[in-house]
Protein backbone atom coordinates (compact mmCIF):
# COMPACT_ATOMS: atom_id res chain seq x y z
CA UNK A 1 0.00 0.00 0.00
CA UNK A 2 1.12 3.47 -0.42
CA UNK A 3 3.85 5.93 1.16
CA UNK A 4 2.62 9.58 1.08
CA UNK A 5 6.08 12.14 1.81
CA UNK A 6 4.70 15.77 3.00
CA UNK A 7 6.87 18.00 2.84
CA UNK A 8 5.88 21.67 4.22
CA UNK A 9 6.88 25.24 5.27
CA UNK A 10 7.07 26.22 8.67
CA UNK A 11 3.66 27.53 9.66
CA UNK A 12 2.04 26.20 6.92
CA UNK A 13 -0.13 23.73 8.82
CA UNK A 14 1.80 20.86 7.06
CA UNK A 15 2.43 19.21 10.45
CA UNK A 16 -1.89 19.20 11.19
CA UNK A 17 -2.09 18.39 7.59
CA UNK A 18 0.26 14.89 7.58
CA UNK A 19 -1.34 14.08 11.09
CA UNK A 20 -5.24 14.24 9.97
CA UNK A 21 -4.27 12.72 6.95
CA UNK A 22 -2.48 9.70 8.78
CA UNK A 23 -5.74 9.51 11.07
CA UNK A 24 -8.07 9.90 7.66
CA UNK A 25 -6.14 6.72 5.80
CA UNK A 26 -4.87 4.83 9.06
CA UNK A 27 -1.40 4.76 8.39
CA UNK A 28 1.33 5.71 10.59
CA UNK A 29 2.75 8.87 10.80
CA UNK A 30 6.70 8.88 10.87
CA UNK A 31 8.35 12.02 11.75
CA UNK A 32 11.77 12.41 14.28
CA UNK A 33 12.02 9.02 14.49
CA UNK A 34 13.58 8.76 11.45
CA UNK A 35 15.89 11.36 11.73
CA UNK A 36 16.92 9.91 14.98
CA UNK A 37 17.47 6.36 13.79
CA UNK A 38 19.36 8.00 10.86
CA UNK A 39 21.51 10.15 12.69
CA UNK A 40 22.26 7.16 15.67
CA UNK A 41 22.70 4.55 12.63
CA UNK A 42 25.41 7.13 10.79
CA UNK A 43 27.24 7.63 14.60
CA UNK A 44 26.72 10.89 13.63
CA UNK A 45 24.42 12.08 16.50
CA UNK A 46 24.48 15.52 15.78
CA UNK A 47 23.04 15.59 12.56
CA UNK A 48 19.58 14.75 13.73
CA UNK A 49 19.76 18.26 15.92
CA UNK A 50 21.18 19.49 12.96
CA UNK A 51 17.76 18.75 11.53
CA UNK A 52 15.57 19.46 14.18
CA UNK A 53 17.01 22.56 14.61
CA UNK A 54 15.72 24.98 11.98
CA UNK A 55 15.83 28.25 13.48
CA UNK A 56 19.52 27.87 13.58
CA UNK A 57 19.66 28.47 17.22
CA UNK A 58 21.89 25.53 18.61
CA UNK A 59 24.60 26.31 15.29
CA UNK A 60 25.57 23.25 14.67
CA UNK A 61 27.82 22.07 11.58
CA UNK A 62 28.15 19.02 10.29
CA UNK A 63 31.48 17.62 9.01
CA UNK A 64 31.80 16.15 5.45
CA UNK A 65 31.76 12.56 6.74
CA UNK A 66 28.92 13.11 8.90
CA UNK A 67 27.09 13.98 6.13
CA UNK A 68 28.07 11.15 3.91
CA UNK A 69 26.97 8.94 6.63
CA UNK A 70 23.63 10.44 8.00
CA UNK A 71 22.82 10.82 3.56
CA UNK A 72 23.44 6.74 3.86
CA UNK A 73 21.87 6.05 7.18
CA UNK A 74 18.76 7.90 6.15
CA UNK A 75 18.06 6.30 2.37
CA UNK A 76 18.78 3.25 4.39
CA UNK A 77 15.93 3.68 7.05
CA UNK A 78 13.26 5.43 4.35
CA UNK A 79 13.80 2.69 2.31
CA UNK A 80 12.81 0.53 5.30
CA UNK A 81 9.67 2.24 5.78
CA UNK A 82 8.80 1.91 1.86
CA UNK A 83 9.12 -1.57 2.46
CA UNK A 84 7.09 -1.32 5.66
CA UNK A 85 3.94 0.92 3.27
CA UNK A 86 0.88 2.70 4.89
CA UNK A 87 2.92 5.72 6.16
CA UNK A 88 3.24 8.95 6.25
CA UNK A 89 6.81 10.66 6.22
CA UNK A 90 6.46 14.20 7.30
CA UNK A 91 9.66 16.32 5.70
CA UNK A 92 13.31 14.47 6.03
CA UNK A 93 13.81 14.65 2.88
CA UNK A 94 11.70 11.76 1.56
CA UNK A 95 10.25 13.51 -1.55
CA UNK A 96 14.25 12.87 -2.51
CA UNK A 97 14.94 9.40 -1.25
CA UNK A 98 11.39 8.22 -2.44
CA UNK A 99 11.60 9.91 -6.23
CA UNK A 100 10.40 7.94 -8.70
CA UNK A 101 9.39 4.92 -6.33
CA UNK A 102 6.34 3.30 -6.98
CA UNK A 103 3.11 4.03 -5.35
CA UNK A 104 4.83 7.00 -3.77
CA UNK A 105 2.68 10.29 -3.57
CA UNK A 106 5.19 13.27 -2.75
CA UNK A 107 3.00 16.50 -1.26
CA UNK A 108 4.37 20.18 -0.55
CA UNK A 109 2.45 21.97 2.07
CA UNK A 110 3.04 25.89 1.13
CA UNK A 111 1.68 29.28 2.16
CA UNK A 112 2.79 32.86 1.84
CA UNK A 113 5.22 34.29 4.12
CA UNK A 114 3.00 36.79 5.76
CA UNK A 115 0.42 34.47 6.47
CA UNK A 116 2.75 32.06 8.01
CA UNK A 117 4.52 34.63 10.00
CA UNK A 118 0.82 35.58 11.52
CA UNK A 119 -0.24 32.36 12.06
CA UNK A 120 3.24 31.86 14.18
CA UNK A 121 2.45 35.39 15.48
CA UNK A 122 -1.12 34.58 16.90
CA UNK A 123 -0.07 31.24 18.03
CA UNK A 124 2.97 32.67 20.40
CA UNK A 125 1.73 35.73 20.93
CA UNK A 126 4.94 36.97 19.60
CA UNK A 127 5.05 40.37 17.18
CA UNK A 128 4.61 39.75 13.28
CA UNK A 129 8.38 41.28 12.84
CA UNK A 130 9.67 38.21 15.08
CA UNK A 131 7.35 35.41 13.93
CA UNK A 132 8.82 36.76 10.17
CA UNK A 133 11.91 36.64 11.14
CA UNK A 134 11.25 32.63 12.26
CA UNK A 135 9.64 32.26 9.14
CA UNK A 136 12.72 33.21 6.89
CA UNK A 137 15.46 31.36 9.16
CA UNK A 138 13.15 28.39 9.00
CA UNK A 139 12.95 28.88 4.90
CA UNK A 140 16.74 29.51 4.53
CA UNK A 141 17.65 26.53 6.91
CA UNK A 142 15.36 24.13 5.44
CA UNK A 143 16.54 24.50 2.17
CA UNK A 144 20.35 24.93 3.03
CA UNK A 145 20.16 21.93 4.76
CA UNK A 146 18.71 19.76 2.00
CA UNK A 147 20.61 21.60 -0.54
CA UNK A 148 23.88 20.54 1.08
CA UNK A 149 22.24 16.85 1.59
CA UNK A 150 21.05 16.14 -1.40
CA UNK A 151 21.63 19.16 -3.85
CA UNK A 152 18.28 20.11 -4.47
CA UNK A 153 15.91 22.99 -4.56
CA UNK A 154 13.12 22.25 -1.98
CA UNK A 155 10.90 24.66 -3.77
CA UNK A 156 11.02 22.97 -7.27
CA UNK A 157 7.90 21.91 -8.00
CA UNK A 158 9.25 18.72 -10.03
CA UNK A 159 9.50 17.27 -6.91
CA UNK A 160 5.51 16.56 -5.93
CA UNK A 161 2.95 15.19 -7.24
CA UNK A 162 0.70 17.53 -5.31
CA UNK A 163 1.35 21.38 -4.20
CA UNK A 164 -1.26 22.56 -1.15
CA UNK A 165 -1.50 26.18 -0.31
CA UNK A 166 -3.23 26.70 2.86
CA UNK A 167 -4.28 30.36 2.10
CA UNK A 168 -7.40 29.20 1.11
CA UNK A 169 -7.95 25.36 2.15
CA UNK A 170 -7.77 24.23 5.73
CA UNK A 171 -6.44 21.32 7.35
CA UNK A 172 -9.28 19.07 6.92
CA UNK A 173 -9.96 19.95 2.92
CA UNK A 174 -6.05 19.80 2.38
CA UNK A 175 -6.38 16.16 4.14
CA UNK A 176 -9.25 14.55 2.20
CA UNK A 177 -7.61 16.19 -1.06
CA UNK A 178 -4.26 14.08 -0.07
CA UNK A 179 -6.44 10.76 0.82
CA UNK A 180 -8.22 11.26 -2.66
CA UNK A 181 -4.89 11.50 -4.42
CA UNK A 182 -3.03 8.58 -2.45
CA UNK A 183 -6.58 6.07 -3.29
CA UNK A 184 -5.98 6.73 -7.02
CA UNK A 185 -2.50 5.91 -7.13
CA UNK A 186 -1.30 2.63 -9.37
CA UNK A 187 0.31 -0.05 -8.31
CA UNK A 188 -0.24 -1.41 -4.55
CA UNK A 189 -3.57 -2.17 -2.60
CA UNK A 190 -5.46 0.30 -0.07
CA UNK A 191 -6.79 -0.14 2.93
CA UNK A 192 -9.47 2.18 2.76
CA UNK A 193 -10.52 5.52 4.18
CA UNK A 194 -12.27 6.46 7.11
CA UNK A 195 -14.79 8.81 6.24
CA UNK B 1 22.21 14.82 41.55
CA UNK B 2 19.91 16.49 40.04
CA UNK B 3 16.96 15.07 38.24
CA UNK B 4 15.06 17.64 35.86
CA UNK B 5 14.07 16.32 32.43
CA UNK B 6 12.25 17.96 29.52
CA UNK B 7 9.74 15.53 27.43
CA UNK B 8 9.73 15.16 23.97
CA UNK B 9 6.71 16.03 21.31
CA UNK B 10 4.68 13.30 20.68
CA UNK B 11 3.48 14.81 17.39
CA UNK B 12 4.84 16.94 15.47
CA UNK B 13 3.75 20.30 15.84
CA UNK B 14 3.83 22.68 12.97
CA UNK B 15 5.23 24.89 15.25
CA UNK B 16 7.11 24.53 17.94
CA UNK B 17 5.75 25.42 21.33
CA UNK B 18 7.69 26.86 24.75
CA UNK B 19 6.89 25.30 28.06
CA UNK B 20 6.76 26.49 31.42
CA UNK B 21 9.96 27.70 32.89
CA UNK B 22 12.48 25.93 35.49
CA UNK B 23 14.99 28.47 36.34
CA UNK B 24 15.65 27.74 39.80
CA UNK B 25 16.62 24.33 38.58
CA UNK B 26 19.22 25.21 36.63
CA UNK B 27 23.17 26.59 37.68
CA UNK B 28 23.44 28.63 35.06
CA UNK B 29 21.30 30.84 33.16
CA UNK B 30 22.54 29.83 29.43
CA UNK B 31 21.68 26.06 30.53
CA UNK B 32 18.40 27.08 31.49
CA UNK B 33 18.48 28.90 27.65
CA UNK B 34 19.56 25.98 25.75
CA UNK B 35 16.60 23.46 27.87
CA UNK B 36 14.16 26.16 26.71
CA UNK B 37 15.68 25.91 22.85
CA UNK B 38 15.30 22.02 23.69
CA UNK B 39 12.03 22.34 24.91
CA UNK B 40 10.80 24.70 21.89
CA UNK B 41 11.95 22.11 19.52
CA UNK B 42 9.86 19.26 21.62
CA UNK B 43 13.79 17.34 22.06
CA UNK B 44 13.47 15.34 25.72
CA UNK B 45 16.82 15.64 27.38
CA UNK B 46 17.67 15.37 31.02
CA UNK B 47 20.37 17.70 33.35
CA UNK B 48 23.60 16.31 34.40
CA UNK B 49 22.39 12.64 34.89
CA UNK B 50 25.74 11.13 34.71
CA UNK B 51 29.64 12.21 35.89
CA UNK B 52 32.09 10.54 34.30
CA UNK B 53 35.37 9.98 36.07
CA UNK B 54 38.62 10.89 34.09
CA UNK B 55 41.60 11.10 36.80
CA UNK B 56 42.25 8.96 39.45
CA UNK B 57 45.10 9.04 42.58
CA UNK B 58 47.10 5.91 43.79
CA UNK B 59 44.57 4.88 46.24
CA UNK B 60 41.91 4.76 43.48
CA UNK B 61 40.08 8.04 44.12
CA UNK B 62 38.71 10.45 41.57
CA UNK B 63 40.17 13.45 41.11
CA UNK B 64 38.69 14.43 38.04
CA UNK B 65 35.53 13.67 36.74
CA UNK B 66 33.58 15.53 34.07
CA UNK B 67 29.46 15.91 33.95
CA UNK B 68 27.84 16.99 30.67
CA UNK B 69 25.08 19.58 31.30
CA UNK B 70 22.94 17.58 28.95
CA UNK B 71 21.80 14.24 28.18
CA UNK B 72 19.10 13.87 25.14
CA UNK B 73 18.27 10.05 24.98
CA UNK B 74 16.40 10.08 21.50
CA UNK B 75 20.15 11.68 19.78
CA UNK B 76 22.14 9.13 22.71
CA UNK B 77 24.20 12.34 22.91
CA UNK B 78 25.25 14.59 25.85
CA UNK B 79 25.70 18.13 25.21
CA UNK B 80 28.26 20.57 26.77
CA UNK B 81 27.72 24.33 27.02
CA UNK B 82 30.85 26.70 26.55
CA UNK B 83 31.97 30.32 26.77
CA UNK B 84 34.37 31.59 24.40
CA UNK B 85 37.07 32.45 27.37
CA UNK B 86 40.49 30.43 26.22
CA UNK B 87 41.25 29.45 29.69
CA UNK B 88 37.41 27.96 29.96
CA UNK B 89 37.93 26.63 26.66
CA UNK B 90 41.23 24.95 26.90
CA UNK B 91 40.37 23.12 30.04
CA UNK B 92 36.62 21.98 29.06
CA UNK B 93 38.44 20.71 25.23
CA UNK B 94 41.15 18.92 27.54
CA UNK B 95 38.09 16.87 29.42
CA UNK B 96 36.56 16.03 26.18
CA UNK B 97 39.51 14.82 24.87
CA UNK B 98 40.37 12.58 27.77
CA UNK B 99 36.59 11.59 27.46
CA UNK B 100 37.02 10.56 24.09
CA UNK B 101 40.29 8.43 25.54
CA UNK B 102 38.07 6.47 28.13
CA UNK B 103 34.52 6.62 27.07
CA UNK B 104 34.76 6.40 23.08
CA UNK B 105 31.09 4.93 23.09
CA UNK B 106 30.05 7.96 24.48
CA UNK B 107 29.45 10.85 22.05
CA UNK B 108 29.64 14.31 23.48
CA UNK B 109 29.29 17.76 21.96
CA UNK B 110 30.46 20.79 22.86
CA UNK B 111 28.11 23.89 22.41
CA UNK B 112 29.17 27.71 22.21
CA UNK B 113 26.57 29.69 23.54
CA UNK B 114 27.50 32.89 22.23
CA UNK B 115 24.87 33.38 20.08
CA UNK B 116 21.57 31.78 21.33
CA UNK B 117 20.74 35.21 23.35
CA UNK B 118 20.28 37.35 19.89
CA UNK B 119 18.73 35.33 17.90
CA UNK B 120 16.46 34.12 20.72
CA UNK B 121 15.81 37.88 20.83
CA UNK B 122 15.51 38.17 16.78
CA UNK B 123 13.24 35.54 17.30
CA UNK B 124 10.82 37.04 19.91
CA UNK B 125 11.63 34.85 22.17
CA UNK B 126 12.04 37.42 24.45
CA UNK B 127 11.25 35.17 28.10
CA UNK B 128 13.56 32.74 27.05
CA UNK B 129 16.18 35.76 26.01
CA UNK B 130 16.18 37.45 29.28
CA UNK B 131 17.31 34.27 31.27
CA UNK B 132 20.68 34.89 29.75
CA UNK B 133 21.46 38.32 31.49
CA UNK B 134 23.85 39.69 29.04
CA UNK B 135 27.43 39.93 29.44
CA UNK B 136 27.93 38.93 32.70
CA UNK B 137 26.49 34.82 32.66
CA UNK B 138 28.58 34.78 29.38
CA UNK B 139 31.45 35.25 32.12
CA UNK B 140 30.64 32.72 34.67
CA UNK B 141 31.33 29.29 34.61
CA UNK B 142 31.42 26.39 36.57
Amino acid sequence: MPVITISRQFGSLGSQIARESADLLRYRLVWRDLINESALRAGAPGAALAMIDELGLLGISLSKREVQEFRKALRQVMGELYKEDNVVILGRAGQIILRGKRSVLHVRVIAPAKLRAERIAARHQIAYENALAQVKASDENRSKFLKRLFKIDWDDPLLYDLLIDTSQLDVTQSARLITQAVTSLPGKKHAGVLS
Amino acid sequence: MKSIKGKASSSPPDTPAVSPSRRSSFYHPAEETFATILDYYGIEWEYEPRTFPLEWDERGNVIEAFSPDFYLPQQDLYIELTTLRPKLSTKKNHKLRRMKELYPEINVKLFKRKEMRDLMVKFGLYEQAAMIAGTGAQNQDK
